[in-house]
């Protein structure tokens, strides 16, 4: 016999973003533990007197009642577990958790046991809530990330003949998804030489614990480096720009810009 | 559906935001039982609208007349510019009676999933417009939503303009009139303790 649908369901879920529907309503995107991601509708969030409005902001961790409905369920209630506050205080990191968000909604899919990759931007946002640093915390997430959706980048060993490649001689292709040696270069036209400190990083991000790759200290720059080589990595998976990416970018140079003034 | 002068109609009411299949029915056989003079003013309203209103040059505001009557209004306070996003929202501080200062709007706020970035708003003109234009200017109120993409865009501003030395505030978060502290967010309710005030 099939599973009864519930009419009412209880669930902790992370707001990913949210869009207009008429008047005063809101559909919603949750990333919930079990049911993956999916759109709900809520009433009236527009209004000044909603009481539900301050619980379902993006960045907001929750536990929601959501009315089972013929299209999209409806959120009855809500209660904002975490709202991670001190992200809103500092432009380079809200924009860095709103990058979070957006690749967590572009690499999801809805409806499906997202148990893994909730746990992933859980741990990121609370990290970054800490102060554990954007580099470690970004590169760490979108690795993970990469990971449980399937397209965890090759570090270490060569795509075309799974040989190991020596980070000096190493070449990087965004299509393949990961290093190839300089022999496999005629099969991936596209393949440009990477930074070995960048590399090297990477490597370590990927195979050491978290406790052991926050010891890691990486200068600014190396930093810009890193970021610019995952970035056009999600671009590829992703399929299409990351307007957040942009805009961590973006926060950064103008927030770099407006430091250094004040330092001269 | 055939390509007939009533579902024509109704298919142009259909494409406004908000707007039903139902409602676009309802507003298609009003205005055709509606008498021909009033079909006549709702058409050139609409053309009118077209062809007569543009941004202003200066705060970017919707505006029949280019700068706008608030740019050229002597008796305001020249020296604060309110950033809003939307049209609309100069509407609305206007109604409260609370500011007598410029606008300027950003027809939108920094909003990465729906790919909208700052180079999409009318950001570039702000800076060209305090270095420029309006050079008297000493604060920036930046009254975009109070919402994620809101602060986003807020303390962007905020940190575009910090080398401008000008005063950069942003409108007082807290409970809205009518609301009860038990629903309130911890967000809201933390601001609003923090910016408590004097009774």
């Amino acid at each position: 016999m099939p599973s009864r649908i519930p009419r009412v369901t209880k669930t902790v879920a992370i707001v990913l973003k949210s869009r207009r529907l008429g008047d005063a309503d809101r559909i919603i995107t949750l990333l919930t533990p079990f049911r993956g991601k999916i759109d709900v509708i809520a009433k009236g969030l527009l209004r000044p007197r909603s009481k539900m409005a301050g619980h379902l902001e993006p960045l907001t961790m929750t536990e929601v009642l959501l009315a089972h409905g013929r299209t999209m369920d409806l959120v009855t209630q809500a209660q904002s577990v975490e709202t991670f506050a001190v992200l809103h205080n500092d432009l380079q990191h809200l924009s860095t958790a709103m990058y979070l968000l957006e690749l967590t909604d572009r690499l999801t899919v809805e409806h499906a046991d997202a148990t893994e990759i909730y746990e992933i931007l859980e741990r990121s946002l609370r990290a970054l809530a800490r102060e554990d640093g954007i580099q470690l915390v970004t590169r760490r997430f979108e690795l993970d990330l990469l990971t449980v959706t399937g397209f965890r980048p090759e570090l270490d060993r060569c795509l075309e003949t799974g040989e190991p490649v020596a980070a000096d001689e190493a070449f990087w292709t965004h299509r393949g998804g990961g290093v190839i040696s300089s022999d496999a270069l005629a099969n991936y036209p596209e393949a440009r030489k990477i930074d070995s400190h960048v590399l090297r990083v990477l490597r370590a991000y990927q195979s050491l614990s978290y406790e052991e790759a926050s010891r890691i200290r990486i200068d600014p720059d190396l930093a810009g480096r890193l970021e610019q080589v995952m970035h056009e990595f999600v671009r590829t998976q992703a399929e299409r720009d990351l307007k957040s990416a942009e805009f961590v970018e973006e926060s950064r140079r103008v927030s770099l810009g407006v430091d250094a003034e004040s330092d001269a | 559906m055939a390509n007939t002068p009533i579902n024509r109609l109704i298919e142009a009411f259909h494409r406004l935001p908000g707007i039903g299949p139902k409602s676009a029915q309802r507003f298609a056989y009003y205005v055709l039982r509606a008498p021909e003079e009033e079909a006549r003013d709702l058409a050139d309203a609409l053309i009118e609208v077209k062809r007569s209103v543009v941004l202003c040059q200066r705060c970017q505001n919707l505006t029949d007349k280019n700068p706008c009557w608030i740019c050229l209004d002597e008796s305001r306070n020249r020296t604060i510019i309110c950033v809003v996003e939307e049209p609309l929202d100069v509407q609305a501080i206007e109604r409260s009676g609370g500011f007598n200062g410029l606008y300027h709007v950003l027809h939108g706020v920094i909003s990465p999933s729906d790919g909208v970035g700052p180079e999409e708003l009318k950001i570039s003109e702000l800076l060209i417009r305090i270095r420029d234009i309006d050079k008297e200017i000493i604060e920036i109120i930046v009254a975009t939503n109070p919402n994620l993409e809101g602060e986003a865009t807020s303390m962007y501003l905020a940190k575009l303009l910090q080398p401008l030395d000008l005063s950069v505030t942003r409108l007082a978060r807290g409970l809205p009139a009518g609301a009860d502290l038990e629903y309130a967010d911890d967000v809201t309710l933390g601001r609003a303790l923090e910016y408590r005030q004097k009774v």
